[in-house]
């Protein structure tokens, strides 16, 4: 297998190479003016390491994909064009109410309960760019007010004068019943041809979602008309200069789905998180391939702790109205959850319950903790680090940056440890169990939210936080081993090369399956039917668009099911790809009712208010070769020597303890550590705590494992 | 002798005919005191570090119970977070709770738990044992009112002792009272407000008893929603207590309880210190209500709070008295957990949900008032009294923190602080029986801070991150269409130099069902609910529109632009031969003909400072957000600009601010002369007047000429407006025969 995957992150464009067996990995410095250049420098990197000039790689790979914060970091910069919306007459401030609870979207919780500071962000749109016109369809896509063509001809101009240089056209019910946004969709075209002012990009809402939720499809559109002209400007570049260097298969953009496709079958709005996703992709691919049944990947990185919920034999978990940067929007996203939790995160004194409070706010990268040099004066997770003798001052982050344990241990004390009465050692150790027992309980909650046991799960930890926290979040969680993986540092990267194709196309629907009052299955099977096929069309059309054989394709049906009126909807995987007759509709309520007792526990379950079908969706696929790995623990056990011993303090120990300090660079697969120790590799720091083992196994992965744990 | 009295004493005792709801219980809501096992886990578990951890962990488990509330709950109310969940102590005080939804429902459980204690626990027939669920929704027993359920567990530890309880709640709604819905404003005493239940065992062995289950079901319009929330609420409760027992494994029963206790006890400390930080002495607002939902009533409520030491006296005395056949009354411990509210999410945001917030506060009150009603007065719309007493000490608030250097979080004028909301019922499109309430009643707006705006309709006063919902999902559970559901009303805002966030229109009717209507429930549609703060406005007042005798849905497409507005409509009538009419916003239930339309208006958040203050830029910011009018930015911020380009002439600006202070100044009196001049002895004659006027001690009962001292009206009766309006028209029938005589 030749393959190339490229993950362009805000600082770093990290690239992983399969070719012919051998895994390479490259990075190099993005380079926002041009993606390019960082990008193709990435491969040059790559290529040298495989030893074939660059042009003769990119001939030479079967695909190319990657993907891109471009997106997440043009919305927080808020680079974009002006946007001119057109909404439903009378819904005119949908938008800027973003349903009340706009204003703490995306922000932790404890300025979400702070009313008196609640502030909205800074719209993406402003009210002037804001019209509506008169139509009005009701929920069955029935037209209760005629679309006035002339009304939206004069809203048209209106927009266009006030400075509109992109449209979104939102109206209500238009899921049902598009044809008043297609119409609208004409009249600018008609406006406004592309040969009198060059092409004014329409983005029509039921184009982006097909889902009812008029706010969050909306917003959803005018995300996907913000980013879409900066993005795929960028995007095209970047791909016209893979061309140039001889590349002419397709190019590959991951989405956020989990899958991936072709820039022309991408909205931009796809490609949000698609890295953090991608992440979650190497981390189900390292499930099937260590055969794990249920995994937690945890990414703990400088300012924040991403977690995502993976199982072997599953299928992913979608977020369906999913935040990004600060706004809820209507479109199926693997479900990641972030937290205020990294190495950056600020320790303090808490003077209510005479503790140590970690987190959520953090010091970030600049001035970043005070160990740094950098400025900063506020005690975080690293700085406890540190003073604890996890982390080498003279050999943090590959050598690069020279860590000061003075300015530690300053501020330490004077934020912690003095108000608090203790040594500055008692508040580092506190500081980190602190920040491990945070870690711990937002994983609990998240996995037993889901239903899942957190005690039959296995931890991956990756980002450059991770390997120093594991253990400790682990043993606070009970759990027994963490996997941290191989080619963490392009970890991302990893997981792009082992996405496949995949579309994701679903509809609103209120179908009655069990109505209690009448106590009938009144489920239309072939009207369900019609719409799977619909659905599969379109999933069918957009692979086959980008070369796949139509034989290939392959469709997993999927209905968003509730009891009576609530509103969680649970994904429901149909268990026939085409509902025949009652036997078959049962079949699915019984899936239903197992998935919902396992997530909410049977006396949970009311099926006697009623059974209702929310949404069908379809994912259409074609199946992908993935990266093999070298089998687990396929090497030689050994027992390395330590370079050299240092002082190191665990709370579980109330002296210091002499620990074994190990260079990633001295192991090879195969070997065994016990803790305590430490291992420091260029972009991490292994803390093996007291009890713990550290295994090293054959594709670069390494197992930590509560061999003698003490319980908590 | 001393026999026959102990004889006397257990006959007494034997021979009650109703253990009904007890007045101590409910006076008090301070924390009970450590208990034998509290004196001696919180000597045994006294390392903060560790406590902090299992604080953590409870938290997160009140959270889990929340999300999975929310999501599974049927109630309109529960999905966008009219619930809590909460962990109490074995003696009753709530010690945490999830950081989302309705933190005053918690509050509000603690006498309901003391009431079990004190008489379920040792009574044969009903105790407290392992596997029990209790219910309570009846407010006489320490709820708000009636549409809100709850599920109350008793957590046992390892050696069978009540180690703690586990509760959650939720605004179901329908509850089977006069009107649909649950709040019903037509209720002319307590049983006319649903199923009321004092402290009852509706469970043993972890679940429902079905004959219990099926009696709440016969009771209410909607047995589904019923059903289904007893058992969403029930498995919220498992999970919680299963939680916690995993808890137990790790840190140890003791280690819980110590927590719990240590928790209440940190907290009360704190508030006490932060009390200290705000000067001594007293301040006084005044906020008023003005109708009881059936007809107009100007009804005072009367705060002085008087600030010692660490102490807060939150003086309500001479509040008007309860009204005894209508709905508004508030039962003490209800008015406790909005005040809680307050200082929970307005004042000190950072704290922990608990109930040792409001353990330092001290109350006093009349006992039969509109405040503290006695149990004969019906309470479902509590809200239109309780919630301007909030109103009340927000202002007091403010005074206190504004000279007070450590804030934490923003001072701030008063949030609009009434439910406007379409409640309804009937049968909806798919021929089900429903009842209960549209989610726009938590599109309150906020109050201006003291460095910026208030923001536009955006939370309720009573919790953070609820949601106005879609109405796209509206439209496909009900048979209700709003024609506009979120339209920014002009005008709409309290002025000041920071102005308050804008309120909503919403212009709603029904279609596809002709046995499906609407009630409101606000008060302020003649005298304001919100005021401005330090110099600013107060938010306008808002009526009831309606237009009937129209199918609007055939007429939509001849309706200009200009008038998709409440004034558009109600001024202008574009539909011929419609019916428009104007009413306080305390409607009945109503059946809603298809296409006619029923118009409310979000209320507006105070203004703060004065309005010659603001940055005249700002006010041109909201003139082109059509937020404001040419009139406003003309004669209320006297701002000077050119109209076509919204370019301001600062000079001109400041030379009629200038101008209009001086005004001001020549317009002053001193104190004496304006009290000369502005005030009498007495309320006008004709305004229905109720409370005391001067001194608080003479309470007027609906004008001058009946009056009564304070705390000897047992409570105001009123008559049947239909009464009132049927005497009227034969008093016309009347005066019509007299003249057709002639």
């Amino acid at each position: 297998m030749r393959r190339l995957s490229v993950d362009i992150g805000g600082t770093f464009t990290d690239c992983f190479l399969e070719w012919d067996g051998r895994h390479i990995e490259a990075k190099s410095l993005t380079t926002h003016h041009n993606l390019s250049v960082g990008f193709l420098d990435a491969v040059s990197r790559a290529a040298g390491e495989a030893g074939v000039p660059a042009e003769e790689l990119l001939a030479g790979v079967d695909s190319v994909r990657y993907g891109t914060t471009l997106g997440t970091n043009a919305l927080i910069e808020r680079k974009g064009p002006r946007i001119g919306v057109l909404v439903t007459m009378g819904f005119e401030s949908g938008l800027r109410l973003s349903r009340g609870r706009g204003y703490g979207e995306g922000l932790p919780r404890h300025l979400q309960v702070d009313l008196p500071r609640a502030t909205r962000p800074r719209p993406l749109v402003p009210q002037s760019l804001v019209v509506g016109i008169q139509e009005r369809m009701d929920y069955l896509g029935e037209v209760l007010l005629p679309l006035d063509i002339e009304d939206v001809r004069v809203k048209i101009r209106r927009l266009v004068d006030n400075g509109a240089e992109a449209f979104v056209v939102a109206l209500v019910n238009s899921v049902v019943n598009p044809a008043h946004e297609e119409r609208v969709e004409e009249v600018i075209r008609d406006e406004y041809p592309s040969s009198l002012f060059g092409s004014f990009p329409v983005i029509l809402s039921h184009r982006i979602s097909r889902r009812k939720s008029e706010y969050a499809r909306t917003m959803a559109a005018v995300v996907c008309g913000f980013l879409h002209e900066h993005m795929f400007y960028s995007l095209g570049t970047l791909e016209d200069g893979l061309r140039d260097r001889g590349y002419d298969r397709p190019v590959l953009l991951i989405h956020n789905t989990g899958g991936m496709a072709s820039l022309e079958s991408t909205h931009a709005l796809q490609t949000i998180h698609s890295g953090p996703v991608a992440g979650l992709a190497a981390s189900q691919h390292l499930a099937r391939e260590y055969d794990i049944p249920l995994i937690v990947a945890t990414d703990m990185g400088g300012t924040s702790f991403d977690i995502g919920i993976i199982e072997r034999d599953g299928t992913w978990i979608y977020d369906f109205h999913p935040v990004v940067d600060r706004w809820l929007v209507s479109t199926p996203m693997v479900y990641l959850q972030t937290l205020g939790a990294g190495g950056g995160s600020i320790a303090r004194y808490d003077r209510l319950w005479r503790t140590v409070e970690v987190g959520p706010d953090s010091a970030g990268s600049d001035p970043g903790p005070a160990c740094y040099g950098r400025g900063g004066s506020q005690p975080t997770v690293s700085d406890a680090d540190l003073v604890l003798g996890y982390l080498d001052p003279e050999y943090y982050a590959d050598g690069t940056i020279s860590l000061d344990a003075s300015l530690a241990e300053l501020a330490i004390e004077e934020h912690v440890a003095e108000p608090l009465g203790i040594s500055v050692l008692e508040a580092a150790k506190l500081i980190k169990r602190k920040v491990d027992a945070n870690m711990a309980d937002a994983i609990y909650k998240e996995v037993a939210t889901r239903g899942f046991d957190p005690k039959s799960l296995k931890l991956l930890s990756y980002g450059g936080g991770g390997p120093v926290h594991c253990c400790g979040f682990a043993r606070a969680l009970e759990v027994k081993s963490v996997l941290i993986p191989p080619f963490a540092s392009v970890f991302s990267a990893f997981g792009a090369g082992n996405l496949g194709q995949l579309h994701i196309h679903e509809r609103s629907a209120y179908l009655v399956v069990y109505n209690p009052l009448t106590r009938e299955m009144t489920l239309d099977t072939s009207r369900v039917n019609a719409m799977i096929e619909e659905l599969e069309a379109l999933g069918l059309a957009d692979l086959t668009r980008q070369g796949f054989a139509a034989k290939d394709v392959r469709n997993q049906i999927e209905f968003d099911m509730r009891y009576g009126n609530q509103l969680v909807q649970l994904s429901v995987l149909s268990p026939v790809q085409r509902l025949k007759d009652v036997d078959d509709v049962l079949a699915m309520i019984e899936v239903f009712s197992h998935t919902y007792a396992k997530r909410f526990g049977a006396g949970a379950a009311a099926p006697e208010a009623g059974i209702k079908i929310i949404a069908v969706r379809v994912l259409s696929w074609v199946p992908a070769e993935k990266i093999p790995l070298a089998g687990q623990n396929g090497a030689a056990e050994s027992r390395p020597a330590a370079r050299y011993r240092r002082a190191c303090h665990f709370w579980t120990e109330k002296d210091p303890v002499d620990t074994a300090i190990h260079r990633w660079t001295d192991l090879q697969a195969g070997a065994v550590i016990d803790g305590p120790a430490i291992v420091e590799a260029p972009h991490t720091t292994f803390v093996v705590e007291p009890g713990w083992e550290f295994r090293l196994g054959s594709a670069g992965e390494v197992w930590m494992t509560d061999g003698k744990g003490r319980g908590r | 002798m001393a026999v026959a009295k102990t004889k006397l004493e257990k006959f007494l005792e034997d021979t009650v005919v109703f253990l009904g709801p007890d007045r101590e219980i409910l006076k008090d809501h301070g924390l009970a005191p450590r208990d034998d096992r509290e004196e001696r886990v919180m000597r045994d578990h006294k390392d903060p570090h560790e406590i902090g951890l299992v604080r953590s962990k409870l938290d997160v488990i009140a959270e889990e119970a929340f999300d999975q509330l929310e999501q599974t709950g049927a109630a309109p109310g529960a999905k966008w977070g009219d619930l809590v969940a909460g962990v109490f102590t074995a003696s009753g005080d709530l010690a945490a709770a999830s950081t989302g939804g309705v933190l005053l429902f918690s509050v509000v459980c603690q006498p309901m738990l003391r009431y079990i204690l004190k008489y379920w626990k040792d009574e044969p027939t009903v105790g407290i044992r392992p596997g029990d669920i209790f219910t309570s929704t009846d407010p006489r027993y320490g709820n708000i009112h009636t549409p809100d359920q709850n599920t109350i567990l008793p957590v046992f530890d390892d050696e069978g002792r009540l180690a703690l309880w586990v509760i959650v709640i939720v605004h179901e709604g329908e509850n089977g009272s006069v009107e649909p819905g649950g709040m019903p404003s037509a209720a002319e005493s307590p049983y006319m407000e649903g199923i009321r239940m004092p402290p009852v065992k509706i469970g043993e062995n972890y679940q429902h008893k079905r004959d219990i289950v099926t009696w709440l079901q016969n009771s209410v319009r909607d047995p589904m929603l019923q059903i289904q929330d007893m058992k969403i609420r029930l498995s919220a409760c498992l999970k919680m207590k299963e939680r916690i027992e995993q808890v137990a494994q790790e840190y140890g029963w003791d280690a819980i309880v110590s927590t719990l206790r240590w928790t209440l006890e940190d907290t009360e400390a704190e508030v006490r210190r932060r009390l200290r930080a705000w000067p001594e002495g007293t301040v006084r607002s005044i906020a008023w209500t003005d109708s009881t939902l059936r007809e107009n009533a100007l009804i005072k409520i009367a705060l002085e709070a008087r600030k010692k030491d660490d102490e807060l006296i939150l003086d309500f005395r001479g509040t008007s008295p309860q009204f005894i056949n209508r709905s508004i009354n508030t039962q003490l411990h209800a008015l406790k957990g909005m005040l809680a509210q307050v200082f929970l999410t307005f004042v000190w945001p950072d704290l922990p949900r608990n109930q040792a917030v409001f353990a330092p506060m001290r109350l006093m009150s009349d006992w039969g008032s509109a405040l503290d009603s006695t149990p004969e007065a019906p309470n479902a719309q509590s809200m239109m009294t309780f919630f301007p007493g909030f109103t009340a000490l927000q202002m007091c608030v403010a005074k206190f923190l504004y000279p007070t250097p450590k804030r934490y979080t923003k001072l701030l004028a008063p949030w609009y602080n009434m439910i406007t909301t379409f409640i309804y019922g009937g049968l909806n499109q798919y021929g089900e029986i429903v009842g209960n309430l549209c989610a726009d009643l938590n599109g309150m707006s906020g109050g201006a801070r003291e460095d910026e705006d208030g923001e536009h309709s955006i939370a309720p006063i009573f919790a953070a991150m609820t949601d106005l919902g879609e109405n796209e999902i509206i439209e496909e559970e009900t048979p209700i269409v709003k024609i506009v559901p979120h339209r920014l009303m002009q005008d709409n805002q309290g002025f000041g130099k920071f102005r308050g966030g804008s309120g909503y229109q919403v212009i709603g009717t029904v279609r596809r069902s002709d046995m499906f209507g609407f009630m409101t429930t606000c008060t302020g549609s003649k005298f304001p609910t919100v005021y401005g703060l330090f110099g600013g406005y107060g938010a306008p007042s808002y009526p009831l529109c309606k237009v009937k005798g129209v199918n609007a849905f055939e007429k939509l497409k001849d309706l200009p632009e200009s008038k998709w507005t409440i004034p558009g409509i109600m001024n202008e009538q574009p539909f011929a031969d419609a019916r428009y009419s104007t009413h306080h916003m305390g409607m009945q239930f109503e059946i809603v003909k298809q296409g006619e339309l029923y118009m409310i208006c979000q209320g507006a958040g105070g203004g703060y400072g004065d309005p010659l203050e603001r940055d005249p830029d700002a006010v041109m910011s909201d003139l082109r957000d059509q937020l404001i009018s040419h009139l406003t930015a003309k004669e209320v911020y006297l701002v000077a600009y050119d109209e076509r380009t919204l370019s301001v002439d600062v000079e001109a600006t400041e030379r009629r601010r200038e101008a209009e202070r001086q005004a001001r100044k020549r317009r002053g009196r001193p104190f004496d002369e304006f009290v000369k001049q502005w005030v009498t002895e007495e309320p006008p004659a004709g305004l229905p007047y109720y409370g005391p006027w001067g001194d608080r001690e003479t309470i007027y009962l609906g004008g001058p000429a009946n009056k009564m001292a304070r705390g000897t009206c047992p409570g105001i009766m009123m008559t049947d407006p239909r009464e009132v309006r049927i005497a009227e028209l034969e008093q016309k029938l009347r005066e019509l025969g007299v003249e057709l005589a002639r």
